[in-house]
């Protein structure tokens, strides 16, 4: 579904990414791990359409994206979220809810002067989804306020809502935990866990390895902007080219087993 | 009295209906356009060339306002090649460009000298008549304007542009093709500038350079600063006020016997005052943007 050949990006002289590949099945779970620097984070933006590789190849169900534009990627069913989501000051939550909804109607400007009653039958429908969505979220008491105002955390969680009001097929995370309380992180791996359930594929750029070994079937591990290894998360601590990457064994407990969440490689 | 309050209110309506333009670019969707002017020049220039070639008005109307929006489409699609703040410059250089055009190709525009053959309106009302008539014509424009801009960006279109102002790859990453919501919003409000130059050129009869120059797009970006960037209501009553108070600095030369030149110098001072006060002291305006709330109910 999701295939990356050979894809190279140098930021001035230095290879962020050196001739990565992986491949994501139809519905799959993938965990993106590796060390800081190690080029997860770019890779996942040459997937999602933010960056263009300098070589390489990169496909989604057939189709060349790497020189795609993000918003077309997305408009594929590929979407992605953000490490540390900008989130607007003057938009409410459900606001930016809608915005990740497709509505063609309200999104065309002759519609939207023309038949205004036909737009706000469709945004109704999609304000009772996000609503929905929100409640699901614990983030339904905060519908109304500034997208901006609400924590960090909550703004991750809002920030996989507003990609899931848009059905993904795929969903490219970028380190969904990282800042996000025990509770929060519980509320969102128990989301992920549903999209998952119903066909969603996932990409998981995670440093938490529990929550990695929770979600995902399966882990490619990036080192130096190439991938050096596939396996199952639990498989993870007895690679030794994975122990070397990381240059050091502490996320790991004593039988080799990731520890549960919140160990951090 | 009387006749200088209505001559402010359709100039304030206007300048309002170029202000009601910029406030969907730079309000909603946070496009510098500092060459705003272009969409009203190229509305007044082609009442004026068209008049002067015995064209039906509406026709040149028409004309002008497709052109502005053939222009806004250009504008728009410079701006998928730079960054905001070189498209910025650039607006400004391109507007500085038709500028000097309309002063140099004499054939065309008659340079220098201008353009004062646009058919005057209501001109059998007597002066306080034509005025008035002008009032409500200028008045219903604007608000027809206002109320177009309104609706336009009521629902997700409006949302989109929002989201692009201000979190740009957020946009990009829900699906929002971000190059074409900026094409767009020009499109949409480049002939609504225009219309308001064609008005203008018909309402002063005389369309010339000086009225292209920079510091109509600083009055006009003045007029949508003071009354709230992104709130329509708020770009209204900045027209006004910011018209009102160019308006009365006109009396500067007779109130104090400052020198004509100096006088002029002083009422450009004044709208630089106005607008460098609202940015430091209140940047949301008179009537800041509004926050939308969406009940559970609707």
């Amino acid at each position: 579904m999701l295939r990356a050949e050979g894809v190279k990006k140098e930021f001035a002289g230095i290879h962020a990414l050196d001739g990565a590949s992986l491949e994501v099945g139809e519905g799959e779970a993938i965990g993106l791990v590796g060390p800081n620097g190690s080029g997860k984070s770019t890779l996942l933006s040459a997937m999602s359409g933010f960056l263009r590789p300098d070589a390489g190849e990169i496909t989604f169900d057939g189709r060349r994206i790497e020189r795609m534009k993000p918003w077309r990627v997305a408009g594929l069913g590929l979407q992605r979220t953000f490490q540390l989501p900008q989130m607007p000051e003057k938009m409410t939550v459900l606001e930016v809810m809608l915005t990740g909804a497709r509505l063609r109607r309200g999104n065309s400007i002759w519609t939207s002067l023309l038949r205004p009653g036909a737009v706000a039958a469709e945004q109704a429908e999609a304000i009772d989804r996000a609503r929905a969505l929100l409640d699901e979220m614990t983030l339904l008491r905060l519908a109304n306020q500034p997208a901006a105002m609400i924590s960090g955390g909550q703004q991750k969680l809002l920030s996989l809502g507003a990609a899931l009001m848009g059905s993904p097929r795929m969903l490219l995370l970028d380190e969904p935990t990282a800042g996000v309380n025990p509770t929060l992180r519980g509320v969102l791996a128990e989301r992920l866990r549903q999209v998952h359930a119903a066909g969603t594929a996932l990409v998981i750029v995670e440093h938490d390895m529990g929550f990695v070994a929770d979600l995902c079937e399966r882990c490619y591990v990036l080192d130096k902007g190439t991938v050096i290894t596939s396996c199952a998360p639990s498989k993870l601590a007895s690679d030794q080219r994975v122990v070397e990457a990381y240059l050091g064994t502490k996320a790991f407990g004593k039988d080799g087993a990731p520890r549960r969440s919140g160990a951090a490689l | 009295m009387l006749d200088f309050l209505l001559g402010v209110g359709v100039l304030a309506s206007l300048y309002g209906i170029v202000a009601i333009a910029l406030n969907l670019q730079a309000g909603t969707t946070g496009l510098l356009n500092f060459g705003i002017v272009a969409f009203f020049g190229i509305g007044a220039y082609a009442t004026g060339i068209g008049s002067m070639h015995g064209l039906a008005w509406p026709l040149s109307m028409l004309i002008g306002m497709l052109l502005a929006a053939l222009a806004g489409l250009g504008f728009g699609r410079l701006g998928s090649q730079l960054s905001d703040v070189y498209w910025a410059i650039a607006t400004l250089a391109l507007a500085e460009l038709l500028r000097l055009v309309a002063l140099n190709s004499g054939g065309l525009t008659r340079g220098a000298n201008g353009i004062s053959s646009a058919e005057p309106f209501f001109s059998g009302l007597g002066s306080t008549g034509t005025d008035l008539a002008w009032l409500a014509l200028s008045g219903a424009v604007l608000a027809a304007c206002a109320l177009i801009a309104w609706q336009a960006i009521r629902f997700q279109f409006g949302r989109t542009l929002r989201m692009v102002r201000e979190c740009e790859p957020l946009a990009a990453a829900l699906n929002h093709d971000v190059t074409g919501a900026k094409v767009r919003v020009l499109v949409l409000s480049a002939p609504m500038a225009a219309l308001a130059g064609s008005l203008y050129a018909h309402y002063i009869s005389f369309i010339g350079p000086q009225e292209l120059a920079p510091f109509v797009t600083f009055l006009i970006w003045t007029m949508v600063v003071v009354g709230g960037m992104g709130s329509i209501a708020g770009v209204i009553v900045g027209a006004f006020l910011v018209e009102l108070l160019y308006g009365l600095t006109r009396y500067i030369h007779d109130i104090t016997g400052i020198s004509a030149t100096s006088s002029a110098g002083l009422r450009v001072l004044v709208v630089g005052a106005c607008l460098l006060g609202f940015l430091l002291f209140r940047p949301a305006g008179i009537i800041p943007e509004r926050l939308r709330r969406i009940d559970a109910s609707s």
